[in-house]
């Protein structure tokens, strides 16, 4: 074919300034580089946010009664007043692809008293095995184990408010489903810290059936279910899958992703995502200018050859490939050192992920808590982006240069003119 | 001059016969460039018409024009008035593109400084327009080989130009030229950056060219020596033909 002989001009030619060219490419291939290892970290981040912001309470997606939220009143549970098939329900979900748990809740409020000490507090009745599933409660526990029927765990906050620990007593009082106020006596069983001080200081959890005693309702009223899915970045298909599948055993039910009841973190997942992009864009841009530069000052320097090339015949637009060309294989050579840079660096830094928290901090986010590591996320995503980004710029680098080799006046650039 | 040398006048050749029969018609060109404080009037009104096979030499002082008219010739430059036809076709009704394709398949260059590519081989730069017209690789090597054979470049094909003599890279620059078997090759001093024993070498090789192939040359040159061996010796003073005489043989 005869367009060997101009991807051979153009391979040739870029090795002609070697060192121009080396040059050029590794600020290419650093280009790369840091546009890897800018996404891989941000990717950890907003990985990190995620699990932090869904995995400690809610999950990545959760069904409610229909109007359920935004009052959170105790009578609107799913099914209705009726309630529903709790077990067929949680059976119906589970059995999804990509379902990783799904733990069905009763939500209350009440006071906690012991002593002399008493403290307002979240009552949640839980099914325990199934919690740990979903939820950081269990895995979050300093002392003890998730509550049995009778049975209280509480956040350590609030055990230090009311100054209880295990196996103490508390009396709870909370209002009930049929206008009376329930109260009882509960043991401590365990204490949980799970990191974000609006849970530890008031979350209380009891085991189902004691807090729907306690609350006046009937089994199979619950208020909510909390689900863990396999793919937390993205709940969305999994979220249609377990509406669809609930939808027939019950009316009324409303399915959502974290990404609609987490708007705040998802705003933020969506912010860094577009940050990403004109990161990259920037590096790339200034990149651009570098590698342009570098080769309008090679295609002036070879002037002379354009001409003869043009007048033994060479059409302008066979010229101006000759550059593009060049452009393209500078992005590749670029793109291969880059990858043989970024694949050990970003393999070290997952391996070695550098807590900054000793420097900084931890800090709460969305209702979740942070830990500042710096470490990068391996994804096909951002390599494969910034390896396009990295080819496609040496391409643009050269348009300029092209059009400017194919607009050498053969008589003049002939006569050095 | 020869005794039997006939001296031509423009006007026998212009008027509406068939362009189609020779190497090369100009009529009327001028080429005026733009320029502070006065246009320079580089070529002012040349009609010339050369014979296919003829062997010319173009002389005249410096800046008498003769690299313009050269450049003219092969579609380099644009005239400012008057046409040109090359193998019957007239260049300036034709687009970039069938300019480029004309030069590709009509016309060989041949410059003063070689002009060879530096980043390919002998051999590569002597296929180039072969290349171009789409000739198959293995019919491109047994052409150059033939022909390196034939001027004295056997063992050359795989040296950069940087590693041959000035000679040789200017006999390399001349099978450039002609391996695309153009009807025209245009050189421009091609011998003016050799010693007169390479000088008269590389005319040997171009007459033999000439003759064995039937390809017409046109070029220019100061060297007195060079002129004596050409066909047809035309003079050009400020940018005009003021002589043209054909000797007998060439
Ligand atoms: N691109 C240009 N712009 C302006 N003037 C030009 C240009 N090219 C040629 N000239 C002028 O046109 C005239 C003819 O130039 P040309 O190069 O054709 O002469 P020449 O006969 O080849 O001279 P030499 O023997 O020195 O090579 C000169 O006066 C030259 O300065
Ligand atoms: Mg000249």
């Amino acid at each position: 074919m005869i367009h060997r002989i101009w991807w051979r001009i153009a391979w040739r030619n870029l090795w002609r300034s070697r060192r121009r060219t080396l040059l050029t490419a590794s600020a290419l291939a650093f280009g790369f580089v840091a546009s890897v290892l800018m996404i891989g970290y941000m990717d950890g981040i907003v990985e990190e946010m995620v699990a932090n912001g869904t995995r400690v309470v809610t999950g990545q997606v959760r069904i409610h009664a229909e109007g359920y939220e935004p009052e959170r009143s105790i009578h609107d549970t799913m099914g209705g007043r009726e309630g529903l098939d709790v077990e067929a329900l949680l059976a119906a979900v589970e059995t999804r692809n990509g379902v990783v748990g799904a733990a069905p809740r009763l939500y209350g409020g009440g006071l906690l008293s012991s002593g002399d000490e008493t403290v307002g507090g979240v009552l949640v009745g839980v099914d325990p095995a199934r919690e740990a599933a979903v939820s950081r409660f269990a895995s979050a526990l300093v002392e003890g184990r998730m509550p049995a029927p009778g049975e209280i765990a509480m956040g350590d906050g609030m055990a230090e408010t009311v100054a209880v620990g295990m196996g103490d007593e508390v009396v709870l009082v909370a209002p009930a489903a049929d206008g009376s106020t329930g109260n009882d006596l509960f043991t401590v069983s365990g204490i949980f810290s799970v990191g974000v001080g609006a849970l530890d200081d008031s979350y209380a959890l009891l085991e189902m059936g004691s807090l729907a005693e306690l609350m006046a309702m009937d089994p199979g009223r619950i208020h909510e279910v909390a689900i863990a899915v396999e793919d937390i970045r993205e709940p969305e298909p999994a979220a249609a899958a377990i509406r669809e599948a609930v939808a027939g055993i019950a009316p009324g039910l409303r399915t959502e992703p974290w990404s609609i009841f987490q708007d705040q973190l998802y705003f933020m997942v969506n912010y860094v995502g577009a940050v990403n992009v004109y990161v990259a864009a920037f590096i790339f841009g200034m990149a651009a200018f570098g590698v342009a530069n570098a080769m309008l000052l090679a295609t002036f320097e070879r002037r002379r050859e354009f001409a003869v090339v043009r007048a033994l015949g060479t059409p302008g637009g066979a010229i101006g490939r000759i550059v593009v060309y060049e452009g393209l294989l500078l992005g590749l050579i670029s793109l291969g050192a880059g990858v043989l840079l970024a694949a050990p660096l970003m393999v070290y830094i997952h391996e070695n992920p550098i807590d900054l928290s000793r420097y900084v901090g931890t800090y709460s986010f969305a209702g979740s808590a942070v830990r500042p590591l710096l470490t990068v996320e391996y994804s096909w995503a951002g390599p494969l982006a910034s390896g396009l980004a990295l080819v496609a710029t040496g391409i643009v680098s050269a348009l300029l240069p092209a059009w400017r080799a194919v607009r050498v006046p053969p008589a003049d650039a002939l006569a050095n003119r | 001059m020869a005794t039997n040398a006939a001296t031509r006048s423009a006007a026998d050749r212009a008027g509406p016969d068939g362009p189609a029969d020779h190497a090369v018609r100009t009529e009327a060109l001028w080429k005026i460039y733009p320029q502070e404080p006065r246009p320079v009037e580089a070529v002012r009104g040349v009609d010339l018409t050369v014979e296919r096979g003829e062997f010319v030499a173009m002389a005249g002082p410096s800046g008498s024009g003769k690299t313009t008219v050269l450049n003219l010739l092969g579609g380099l430059t644009r005239p400012t008035r008057g046409k040109v036809w090359i193998d019957g076709l007239e260049l300036s009704a034709l687009p970039d593109r069938k300019l480029a394709a004309v030069r590709q398949n009509h016309i060989g260059f041949v410059f003063q400084s070689y002009n060879l590519l530096p980043m390919l081989t002998a051999l590569e730069n002597a296929e180039f327009t072969l290349m171009l017209q789409g000739v198959p690789a293995r019919e491109r090597r047994e052409r150059v080989l033939r022909l390196f054979h034939e001027i004295g470049l056997e063992g050359m094909e795989h040296r950069r130009p940087f590693k041959l003599s000035g000679g040789q890279q200017q006999r390399v620059a001349v099978a450039r030229a002609v391996l695309g078997a153009p009807a025209l090759v245009l050189a421009d001093e091609p011998t003016a950056n050799l010693d007169s024993t390479t000088a008269e070498a590389l005319l040997d090789v171009m007459q033999q060219l000439n003759r064995d192939k039937g390809t017409t040359f046109v070029f220019s040159t100061h060297d007195p020596r060079v002129m004596k061996r050409a066909g047809r010796l035309i003079r050009l003073v400020d940018g005009r033909i003021a002589e043209d005489v054909v000797r007998g043989g060439g």
